[in-house]
């Protein structure tokens, strides 16, 4: 059967309508169709994975009309890879999701899962396409859905922190559609492929340079990169839990994949670092990120906060390994997004158990917590380990091309701040790690009270959790496969 | 930060007017833009798809699969001002209207509730009598509008229109019903039961009318695949398939525009008033 590639994106969408129609008709069946909806996705993008390692790029043509003309999707190793690390994240996360969703909205649950599945929809579809316009017709459905489930977390902030989601959010997929109606204006042509033949006969125009330039800051806003992150640590702290763990990990880095796909498909790296040459701005970006990112997390309080400001720093290794214009980078930055992607899901996984028996995550909340909670603290060690680059973990791997690709450019400030960067991950997570090891439990209001007594958060939760945290340590012993399987044959 | 708001500002115009630079003319029949793919739908379009209306058939059929997600976006507004406005809370105090009498009752305690039936209806605050002359010209007018929106829906594949303006007619003559009555009236109507199991169904006839095309052998939303199962003359299964398609957005949005409408005037609560 050749209509895999069409099956990943429909089953979600499928399954978000039906659901949407069981939040009707009986509630309860909705999480039951989530999970089917999302379990044939992944199971497509496994598939799919498969056959394009195989026989290589797979083109698939919506409604049977030849590309120019209709809509294609053309999946190549970076889009599979990318497209089974969505699918099986949220199949996880649905499976861990169910306690905590019906603890946080209980009388919503059907509505939750319904826009759960669109915001996996426009990921999946973001990733799959090989169109300009409806690249930005997907977004559009991330970013609706995900306003929506900001709003739906803590009902006194969340609201606020969705508004300037919204307000940062619309300019970013505006800057970006201005963008495309500019390549359209010169081009005459939507698909990617198409597009890029078509550019390679006029690198000098004028209106290209300014589509570029728009299309690339609309990404940098909607991926968070430094100046324009503001967005983002409210936003993702304060959503539900069961959202919070799919966006932190997933939103970003498919932003970042459609830059590289843009940056490698349709402008070229020709373009990019030889008319444009904005190779060395771009890394230096990508360096204040780093570093920024680093220092606002080491000022934060409250663990949530904390993450979202890890992500901001995370962004930048990315950015800057990509457009530090040399194959080392590339590759660096490729891997990176395979491997940010898995440990930030396994630390907030971790974070959700803590916040589905805690209710909040002020660092002086966790005291003692190895003792009441072992096996959640165990995965979140792990998870910061990877954070951190300890070597066995994937983290590590990453980081190491990373920063050889910043040697062989040249950009020694870009290997520094990964250094840096690393050493402050450790410092903060360490200081996490004393208080909840060292500090004993904060007895109840006098002695009268008998301690709150905490247990291990539910075994569903327990068994996603240390299944990604341990995965980490497989992906990372498997790197070389990896790189030589997927990321290699694509750069080529 | 005003000020670096206004170097922002700046340097985006500059940018901008920089990009015009070489912008073909306006109107310019040699443009990239008119002869690329412009000239293949033109020469093709009608002969491909039997539809005399190149609009629709590039948004319905060529680039039918961008216009599903669009449909989606509608729906998931819809779902979103459920999502976050609605107010399932129980109301602390209750109003009640004596219909016989117009006398109205205020019970203050919750815990005390009034069967409602033919004696006693129930109201709130906001409620205001409506004016007799725009209840009637509203009656008068909505079948009218109704009919329009069927028509737009059904006739976009030869003239301007199509599903989601159709939708949007459509929507608007309830929305009408509910200000020159009041929303309760139009609640009594159409269930929000009712309406937001439209709005899934209307996504979902587009999406099915794909996932068929697909289980039939073709590519998803390929609408020549249709052939054996839809009677008519063969040649004109993509305007069939495209009119499938449009009356399922039609659905959808006109759904989505009450729900979006209810959700947002009473604030979630549903009440009886505006």
């Amino acid at each position: 059967m050749d209509h895999y590639p069409a099956l990943i994106v429909i089953a979600p969408l499928l399954a978000a309508l039906l659901a949407g129609l069981a939040v009707w008709i009986k509630e309860r069946l909705s999480y039951s169709i989530a999970l089917m909806g999302l379990g044939i996705s992944t199971f497509s993008a496994f598939k799919v994975l498969m056959q394009v390692i195989n026989f290589g790029t797979i083109q698939y043509k919506m409604a049977g009309w030849a590309p120019p003309m209709g809509i294609e999707y053309r999946i190549d190793l970076l889009n599979a890879m990318v497209l089974l690390l969505i699918s099986s994240i949220a199949f996880l996360n649905l499976l861990a999701s169910c306690k905590s969703v019906t603890q946080e909205t209980s009388d919503r649950a059907g509505s939750f899962y319904t826009i759960y599945l669109l915001f996996v929809t426009g990921l999946l579809g973001v990733s799959a396409t090989g169109d300009l316009f409806n690249l930005y017709v997907l977004i559009e459905i991330t970013s609706l859905t995900s306003y929506a489930m900001v709003a739906l977390g803590d009902r006194n902030r969340g609201p606020l922190a969705s508004l300037n989601y919204v307000f940062i959010g619309v300019i970013g997929a505006s800057f970006y559609l201005l963008g495309v109606g500019y390549l359209y204006l010169k081009t005459g042509s939507l698909n990617m492929v198409d597009v890029a033949n078509i550019l390679s006969g006029i690198q000098g125009s004028s209106t290209v340079l300014v589509a570029f330039i728009l299309i690339m800051i609309g990404i940098w806003i909607k991926m968070a990169l430094f100046p324009m992150h503001i967005w983002l640590p409210n936003a993702y702290s304060y959503s539900p839990v069961a959202f919070a763990r799919v966006v932190a990990p997933l939103m970003t880095k498919v932003m970042v994949y459609v830059m590289i796909r843009l940056m490698i498909t349709v402008f070229g790296f020709d373009y990019i670092f030889e008319t444009l040459n904005l190779s060395d701005a771009v890394v230096w970006l990508g360096t204040i990120a780093i570093l920024a990112g680093a220092v606002m997390a080491l000022s934060q309080t409250n663990l949530k906060k904390m993450l979202t400001y890890i992500i901001v720093c995370e962004i930048g290794y990315m950015v800057g390994g990509a457009w530090l214009g040399n194959e080392l980078g590339m590759t660096g930055a490729i891997l990176h997004i395979f491997n940010d992607a898995l440990m930030t899901f396994a630390l907030f996984l971790a974070v959700g158990n803590m916040v589905y028996k805690l209710k909040t995550v002020e660092l002086t909340d966790l005291k003692g917590l190895f003792g009441k909670m072992p096996w959640t603290m165990a995965g979140f060690v792990l998870a910061a380990f990877s954070i951190i680059g300890v070597p066995p973990t994937c983290g590590f791997f990453s980081k190491w091309y990373l920063i050889l690709g910043a040697f062989e450019a040249g950009a020694y400030h870009f290997a520094a701040a990964l250094i840096i960067s690393s050493l402050i991950c450790a410092v903060l997570f360490f200081k996490v790690f004393e208080i909840c090891f060292f500090e004993s439990m904060a007895h109840g209001h006098g002695d009268s009270h008998p301690p709150v007594e905490i247990r291990e958060a539910p075994i569903s939760m327990l068994i996603v959790s240390g299944f990604v945290s341990l995965s980490l340590i497989i992906v990372g012993l498997y790197s070389g496969t990896i790189v030589n399987t997927i990321i290699l044959p694509f750069l080529k | 930060m005003k000020f670096l708001g206004f170097i922002v500002v700046c340097l985006t115009g500059t940018l901008l007017l920089y990009g015009t630079g070489e912008f073909p003319d306006w109107g310019d029949p040699d443009s990239p833009a008119s002869i690329h793919l412009s000239n293949y739908y033109i020469e093709k379009a009608v002969e491909e798809t039997q539809v005399p209306n190149l609009v629709t058939a590039v948004l319905a059929d060529y680039r039918g699969f961008d216009t599903m997600f669009e449909t989606a976006v509608v729906f998931c507004a819809g779902l979103a001002c459920f999502l976050l406005l609605r107010d399932f809370r129980e109301k602390k105090e209750r109003f009640y209207r004596h219909t016989p009498t117009r006398v109205i009752l205020h019970v203050k305690d919750s815990k005390k509730v009034l069967k409602t039936g033919k004696e006693f209806e129930h109201m709130d605050k906001d409620w205001v009598p409506s004016d007799l002359i725009i209840r009637t010209v509203c009656r008068i007018l909505i079948p009218f509008i109704q009919i329009y929106a069927l028509y737009v829906v059904a006739h976009g594949d030869f003239s301007p229109g199509g599903g989601f303006q159709g939708g949007v007619i459509f929507g608007s003559s309830l929305i009408l019903l509910a200000i020159s009555y009041d929303l309760k009236t139009l609640v009594r109507r159409i269930k929000e039961k009712v309406l937001g199991i439209y709005a899934a169904l209307g996504v979902l006839i587009y999406v099915g009318i794909g996932a068929i095309c697909m289980a039939m052998g073709g590519n998803f939303l390929d609408y020549s695949k249709l052939v054996p199962i839809v009677p008519g003359d063969p040649h004109h299964i993509r305007a069939l398939g495209m009119l499938g398609v449009e009356i399922g957005v039609g659905i959808a949005v006109t759904a989505a525009m009450v729900i979006i409408y209810i959700n947002i005037v009473s604030e979630g609560k549903h009440d009886e008033g505006l």
